[in-house]
């Protein structure tokens, strides 16, 4: 299977978190942006109708081990905030990639990410009636003090209503994204977070803990020896793993199937997009800070939406072929980001690296069950630990 | 007829000009030419140059109005005084360099009054009058007061601009006394210093005293009693100018098939086998280093390597000592022993430079004599080694007398420091009404861990020391354990004093916590005397660590935070269960008082 992601790097505001290819104030590229990914889409080194790729980078290097015959099953639109593109932009989109992939709506897993307050009904709808069939609402929390504390844009009500209309319009498959080990959040706020969470009954629930990454806001305000952020505590390891094993508890009772370290779907609404990246399967990245990954070659396009737009398609993408090719590195790639995943992989996949699994079992973070070897309860709370063996 | 050799010396503090005063002599007495000349030409190394200290002594032969004058450079620090002694008893007279606008300093009072003991006539030098900052009437009154020199006596001079070197030249002729010896008498030549070199082997430099020295001669060293062939003889000028003999009172070099530094040594006695002199000449000691420490390669396959250069070293340093020692925390070494802690440096940054060797340091400590309930005593260099508590009557460590001049309103803060550090305080001296001299009887021990830079800092740089052993004495030592993990971890032991013991115990616990990563298991810290636990901390169990987030498909970043955390581990130790980070092993030396 191959997936197929398209990043929208536009935002109304930048969170005090976030670290990813987004910028907020450039609306007025949108236009130029949207021809600019249907130019790399054409170009793109994906095949008509059947979805194989047949790039002159692929036929080179592929020597006879292509995997990728059954071409594109799932699209994945990220961000920043996708729903700030107008439903212009995405039938011009649609034009291309309908045909060229033989899109069949009900086979294919089409998500978009959204944030509350950035559609109204009518944009949610035409969006479903192009096909986009998942809806993964960056939530993050129902607590207006934490929200703000984020810089999010929204509320706890933007939320309700939000939801209430993309149920109303069609979506079946809706996720929502929340973050915990906030600053100032305690355990009381994470379970009530939780618990409105499952009561709005999603199929699916992302829960991120946070991450002070550098260059963000909240790395400026953050004091680490102290672990504060201006005036507010940030939890500690104690109080982050009890907000954790709370959120695995719960979601378990409550029907979700914990099928990844952050991931809990409703059986049968896993995210067939994010498995593919999760079993180091092969997926293109369409759009600026977008990222490949193909048959042991990995590559991505420029982070400025800038420097995307004034890249002819045909040299895209600019950092082609960081190669992985030393098969040690390939398959430590296939095993960290397959740990992931509750299940494990299979016993065999580990060959060469029977010193590793040897320790993370000793350590009690690696376990035998099926055939396969997968993550402890301990191993999924120090999950690192496991996978810098494999790197 | 008196002879017309004059052998002098310089005695100044760092910076207060003495190579440029070397250089500007040279220059006068056309030893050096104008093309020959570089900066600081005595001072070969470059870490000498860039330190601007001398660590070899050397020496040069010049002439001036029909004189022969041998300048015999000293070594400029406290390590390295038994040298400066050597390189003084060659020398029938010193000049003494002061800076006008810095006065007299530590280092300077005890090479003087080591140049006094020797008999040395002392030419008093106010070097630099041409500094806006000079006071030469302030700093010839502590000449007055310190030594007692006549106002008259004080030659005033700038090395730098070239005034005053005449002056000084003929004062060496004319107050620096003619040397003494007999030329038909047994031969005594006293050995000041040497160096290896790789194809002749040992040159050693020498000042003969009594007696002839000539090629073909047989020579027996009295303190080491090697015996030698001598293939060559001559004096030093900018290189080695053979000469067919060397008369009394001449400075030069020997050269006789000697292989190692070790086997010459500095104070050491050269006599004729055929006509030996009944004794030696006064003051020669065996090197003893006092400070050792562990040395570690960083990655343990370059054991070897740190071995050979350790010996390559060697060959020109015979106050360097080493044997191979094993760590549990850090596999092969080797302990090394040292002059004191500035040698201790200079060794590490030449491992570093010139054999571009990454090594760990552990905490430098003295060497301690226990005495044993069984009457018997044994030197311990090594804390590890430290017989069980219940095995030891007594513990004794060495003791300095602890010379700190400083302008006067640091006295209180010196006090502090130096009765925190178990100094006695025995005297103070007012030079004027600004500077005083302290002194204090203090262990050694004390003065290794980082006494030099709190003093500086205290008095803001303005204070200088100087010290010398006085001998052992009996303190009430107690040897701390750190137990990681319940395992002692032995390059963490350190001997301290009993009253100090739960200080530096609890704060290297402290330290510990902070360094050492969180583990999947909770670590105790413990600190203990014998099986007594008198420090206690606990980094407590990792909990958590597990990337939440999804990056895409960006599966790079995702794996250089996973090398990140992996190399992070590859960069420690792993001392039984516990993986130690390399500043642990530097928390021992920063623990303050």
């Amino acid at each position: 299977m191959t997936s197929l992601y398209i990043h929208i790097p536009f935002c109304k505001k930048k969170c005090n978190y976030c670290d990813f290819v987004s910028y907020p104030g450039k609306e007025n590229l949108i236009d130029d942006y949207v021809e600019a990914l249907c130019r790399e889409l054409k170009t793109s080194p994906l095949s008509c109708a059947s979805g194989a790729i047949h790039s002159p980078l692929h036929e080179m290097e592929r020597g006879g081990t292509n995997k990728v015959s059954d071409g594109v099953r799932t699209i994945f639109f990220g961000g920043g905030t996708p729903t700030l593109l107008e439903p212009k932009h995405f039938e011009k989109i649609f034009k291309i990639i309908t045909p060229k992939f033989g899109i069949r709506h009900s086979a294919f897993e089409i998500s978009i990410e959204a944030n509350p307050g950035t559609a109204n009904k009518t944009k949610l709808k035409e969006l479903r009636q192009l096909g986009i069939n998942r809806l993964s609402i960056g939530a993050q929390s129902f607590n207006d003090q934490h929200l703000k504390t984020l810089g999010r844009i929204h509320n706890s009500k933007d939320i309700f209503r939000f939801y209430d209309d993309a149920r109303s319009v069609g979506f079946e498959n809706i996720n929502l994204d929340l973050i915990f080990a906030l600053p100032d959040q305690n355990l009381e706020d994470w379970k009530k977070d939780i618990k409105t969470a499952i009561s709005l009954n999603p199929e699916h629930l992302s829960t991120y803990n946070l991450i002070i990454e550098e260059g963000t806001p909240f790395w400026r305000m953050t004091n680490f020896e102290t672990r504060m952020m201006n005036e507010l505590p940030i939890p500690n390891d104690e109080l982050e793993l009890a907000m954790y094993e709370h959120t695995i508890d719960t979601l378990i009772e409550n029907g979700y199937h914990h099928y990844e370290i952050s991931n809990f779907a409703k059986p049968g609404f896993e995210c067939k997009h994010n498995i593919n990246y999760w079993k180091n399967g092969n997926y293109i990245g369409i759009g600026a800070g977008a990222h490949s990954h193909v048959d042991g070659k990995r590559w991505s396009n420029p982070d400025k939406i800038e420097d995307y737009l004034t890249t002819p398609s045909s040299f895209l993408p600019l950092n082609k072929g960081e190669n992985v090719e030393r098969s040690e590195t390939r398959g430590g790639d296939t095993l960290f980001l397959g740990l992931r995943m509750l299940d494990g992989l299979p016993i065999e996949k580990f060959t060469g690296f029977e010193k590793e699994v040897k320790e993370s079992i000793q350590d009690g973070l690696l376990q035998q069950e099926n055939g396969n070897y997968k993550l402890t309860r301990q191993g999924l709370y120090l999950g690192n630990e496991v996978f810098a063996k494999f790197v | 007829m008196p002879s017309k050799i004059r052998n002098f010396s310089i005695i100044a503090h760092i910076d207060h000009g003495k190579s440029t005063l070397a250089d500007r002599i040279l220059e006068f007495t056309h030893t050096v030419s104008k093309r020959e000349m570089r900066e600081q030409v005595l001072d070969t190394m470059d870490l000498e140059r860039e330190r601007g200290i001398t660590i070899k002594a050397q020496a040069i032969r010049m002439e001036y109005k029909e004189h022969i004058l041998n300048l015999i450079d000293t070594p400029g620090h406290v390590d390295f005084s038994y040298e400066v002694s050597r390189s003084l008893a060659a020398c029938e007279g010193a000049l003494l360099l002061i800076d006008a606008s810095q006065g007299i300093e530590a280092q300077t009072l005890v090479n003087a009054q080591l140049a006094k003991q020797n008999d040395l006539v002392i030419i008093p030098i106010i070097n630099k009058i041409d500094l806006p900052a000079a006071e030469p009437g302030r700093v010839a009154e502590e000449l007055t007061a310190t030594f007692g020199i006549e106002e008259n006596d004080i030659i005033l001079a700038s090395a730098k601009e070239g005034d005053g070197i005449e002056e000084i030249l003929d004062a060496i002729i004319k107050k620096i006394p003619a040397p003494k010896g007999k030329k038909i008498s047994p031969l005594q030549a006293l050995i000041f210093d040497s160096h290896y070199d790789a194809f002749r082997g040992v040159i050693a430099y020498i000042r003969v005293v009594n007696g002839e020295i000539a090629a073909g001669m047989n020579i027996r060293l009295m303190g080491t009693k090697g015996e030698y062939e001598v293939q060559e003889v001559g004096v030093l000028k900018l290189g080695l100018n053979k000469k067919d003999k060397l008369t009394p009172g001449e400075v030069g070099y020997l050269i006789a098939g000697i292989k190692e530094v070790k086997e010459c040594r500095v104070g050491d006695t050269v006599t004729d086998i055929k006509h030996p002199a009944k004794s030696p000449l006064p003051g020669y000691k065996p090197i003893k280093p006092m400070v050792f420490c562990g040395l570690y390669p960083m990655a343990g396959e370059d054991y070897e390597k740190l071995k050979d250069a350790v010996a390559k070293l060697q060959l020109n340093d015979a106050a360097l000592s080493f044997e191979p020692e094993s760590s549990g925390a850090l596999g092969f070494g080797l302990r090394c022993g040292f002059l004191g802690l500035l040698h201790l440096e200079i060794v590490q940054e030449r491992l570093e430079r010139e054999f571009k060797l990454n090594i760990i340091a552990t905490a430098p400590n003295t060497i301690y004599k226990v005495n044993l309930l069984n009457k018997k005593s044994i030197l311990i260099d090594n804390p590890t080694r430290m017989p069980k508590a219940s095995d030891i009557d007594s513990i004794e460590e060495p003791y300095l007398k602890l010379t700190i001049f400083s302008p006067a309103n640091y006295v209180g803060s010196i006090m502090d420091l130096a009765t925190d550090r178990r100094g006695n305080f025995i005297d103070l001296t007012y030079l004027d009404p600004k500077r005083v001299m302290v002194v204090f009887e203090i262990p050694l021990s004390e003065i290794i861990s980082e006494f030099h830079d709190q003093l500086k800092s205290t008095t803001q740089g303005y204070a200088s020391m100087d010290y010398e052993l006085i001998g052992y004495r009996r303190s009430d030592l107690v040897k701390l354990d750190i137990l990681l993990n319940q395992e002692a971890v032995d390059a963490l032991s350190i001997v301290v004093h009993r009253d100090q013991a739960y200080y530096r115990g609890k704060r290297l616990a402290e330290k510990l916590k902070e360094v050492i990563p969180r583990h999947q298991f909770q670590i105790p810290i413990q600190a203990s005397i014998g099986a007594k636990v008198i420090a206690r901390e606990n980094i407590p169990a990792i909990r958590k660590n597990v990337l939440a987030k999804c990056y895409g498909g960006d599966v790079s970043r995702k794996r250089k935070l996973l090398e990140k955390q992996k190399a992070g581990k590859k960069r420690m130790k792993r001392v039984g269960s516990v993986d130690v980070p390399q500043e642990a092993f530097l928390a021992v030396l920063r623990l303050g008082k």
